[in-house]
């Protein structure tokens, strides 16, 4: 058994509407199974962070966390949806992954997802933009 | 306890680009930095989102003026990924070559800066002077110095003239010696590994932890090398080492920029003796893209270049993400310098060749009573470089 199927059996019931192609695997996870699943990804399977992507959607804003397993190329990526617009939140994968810390909160500073547990959560792109930004830099501002 | 913090940056006429950093300094001993970025936000990811697939790479080269192939390269991955499209033989070694050479030139750059900063100013002058024959490389092949416009998706814009890769070869038969003799000066020479040993030293964990990639995680034993683990383009068919070194501190860096560039030439070498046999298309035509998702990346000079591209099916991306190498490797700095001398934040905050030159040039002290007063950080790393060449020279 290799390392991808014995993570999804692993994490059998915590995953959902998986995609596979070529060596990325898709799927999307639910807020309060993040870190376990980040957990197993980052301490069991060594993968490494490279970003995160936020996007937002017609009903939604999603996250989309990228881990690499750079022993086999394999991409990994975790997709959070949130469903309340108006107050994003998440679980901070910071605890877990350091590396996460400048990731977060460019995620804050673009899309306004605030992320719980976060040891230092502020705008890193806008932090003392002459304008003093009060909303997002990217949020309901694409069309 | 926390006497005096330095704020280096974020804005100056001898700064190339805008950052800043606050170093927490105890008596000569820095116990704690802040960095603070967005002083250039340029919103590239937003308005790639507003042009098709093809102008998106010619925007995405404008990111970084140094790694202008990587993007580019990383960026085609992406798109091509979402449709698993396959490219042409004699493209992916054009590629590589491209990619490789620009590699070979970053590399060079940095070294020379390095020794510029530590007060080895015979060592810049001699690396940059070779740099030059590598960007007439790039005059030959693409007509630019610098910003290529080589990639396109499914292929290359632009096919290497045979007539012209003679002439390549020899200037790679010259690099090739002058690097040798570079790699024997580097590791022979007993100042400059007095200067640089145990500076700055990135442990293994940090590196991991801080899922730091390129060279300033391989410097700290750390594997990984998107050139080995995707083997894309035509590096699953060249041979060529990953070069991982173990003890994370500036020397270490510096040797293995070193010897990335030696492995560079051994890959461009292979590359022109394939496209001399290789005959045949450089382009696949590209009719769409399809909906879907894609991940492209490259290990440009700095370490992993990261692109994800989202397609509605449209000529445009829905969603383009960008992620430099730099943004990743700029936060060791939390881990590197604590506990090392001031003049040597210098040389550690350029170790990991961050996307910004000059920064360290100026600086302001604010003392306690909030006294501003100017000194140099430049002028105190080349002091430091200058009493350990005396030592070692045995002259005072």
């Amino acid at each position: 058994m290799d390392k991808a199927e014995k993570f999804f059996k692993a994490m059998e019931g915590k995953i959902s509407s998986r995609i596979n192609k070529k060596g990325r695997f898709y799927f999307n996870v639910k807020n309060e199974d993040l870190r376990e699943i980040v957990d197993y990804l980052f301490k069991t399977m060594g993968c490494r962070l490279s970003t995160a992507t936020g996007m937002e959607m017609y009903h939604s804003l999603e996250i989309l966390y990228h881990f690499s397993d750079d022993d086999t190329g394999t991409y990994f990526c975790p997709r959070v949806i949130i469903k309340d617009k108006e107050h994003p939140k998440v679980k901070s994968i910071v605890p877990i992954v350091k590396g996460a810390e400048w990731i977060e909160r460019e995620l804050f500073d673009f899309w306004g997802i605030e992320f719980e547990d976060h040891p230092r959560m502020e705008r890193l792109m806008a932090l003392h933009h002459p304008q003093n930004l009060k909303e997002p830099m990217r949020f309901r501002r694409d069309s | 306890m926390i006497a005096n913090s330095i704020p280096i940056g974020p804005f100056h006429p001898l700064l190339e680009e805008a950052e800043y950093f606050e170093l927490k300094v105890d008596g000569e001993t820095v116990v704690d930095i802040d960095m603070e970025i967005g002083w250039m936000h340029r919103g590239h990811e937003f308005i790639s989102e507003m042009k098709t697939f093809t102008q998106s790479i010619y925007l995405v080269e404008r990111i970084c003026g140094i790694c202008s192939t990587s993007h580019p390269i990383a960026c085609v991955h992406a798109i091509e990924d979402i449709d698993n499209i396959e490219i042409p033989l004699r493209a992916r070694y054009i590629r590589t070559l491209v990619g490789e050479l620009e590699r070979i030139h970053s590399h060079l750059l940095w070294l020379g800066l390095a020794g510029h900063f530590i007060g080895y100013d015979t060592l810049w002058m001699w690396v940059w002077k070779y740099r030059e024959p590598v960007l007439q490389m790039f005059e030959i092949i693409s007509g630019n110095r610098n910003h290529y416009g080589m990639m396109r998706v499914g292929g290359v814009a632009k096919d290497v003239d045979p007539a012209s890769i003679p002439d390549l070869a020899k200037i790679f038969d010259m690099l090739g010696k002058k690097m040798a003799m570079l790699a024997g000066a580097v590791k022979d020479d007993p100042v400059l590994r007095s200067r640089l040993k145990g500076v700055g030293v990135l442990s293994y964990d940090d590196a991991v932890a801080y899922c730091a990639t390129g060279p300033t995680s391989r410097a700290s034993g750390v594997r990984g090398d998107v050139r080995k683990d995707e083997s894309t383009d035509a590096y699953g068919l060249v041979e060529f080492d990953e070069i991982v070194l173990l003890n994370g501190d500036v020397y270490d860096k510096l040797v293995l920029r070193v010897l990335e560039v030696i492995e560079s030439i051994k890959i461009c070498r292979q590359c022109l003796e394939k496209l001399k046999e290789i005959k045949g298309p450089i382009l696949n035509d590209v009719k769409e893209i399809s909906p879907g998702e894609g991940i492209g990346r490259y290990e440009a000079p700095r370490g992993e270049v990261f692109h994800y591209i989202r397609s509605d099916g449209s000529n445009r991306p829905i969603r383009h993400k960008v992620r430099a190498p730099s943004f990743v490797n700029i936060p060791t700095y939390t881990a590197s310098c604590k506990g090392i001398p001031v003049a040597d934040a210098l040389i550690t905050l350029a170790s990991v060749d961050p996307c910004y030159c000059c920064t360290e040039r100026s600086l302001k002290v604010v003392n306690k009573e909030n006294d501003p007063c100017l000194i140099d950080l430049l002028k105190i790393s080349r002091e430091k470089t200058e009493r350990i060449r005396r030592e070692i020279n045995g002259s005072k």
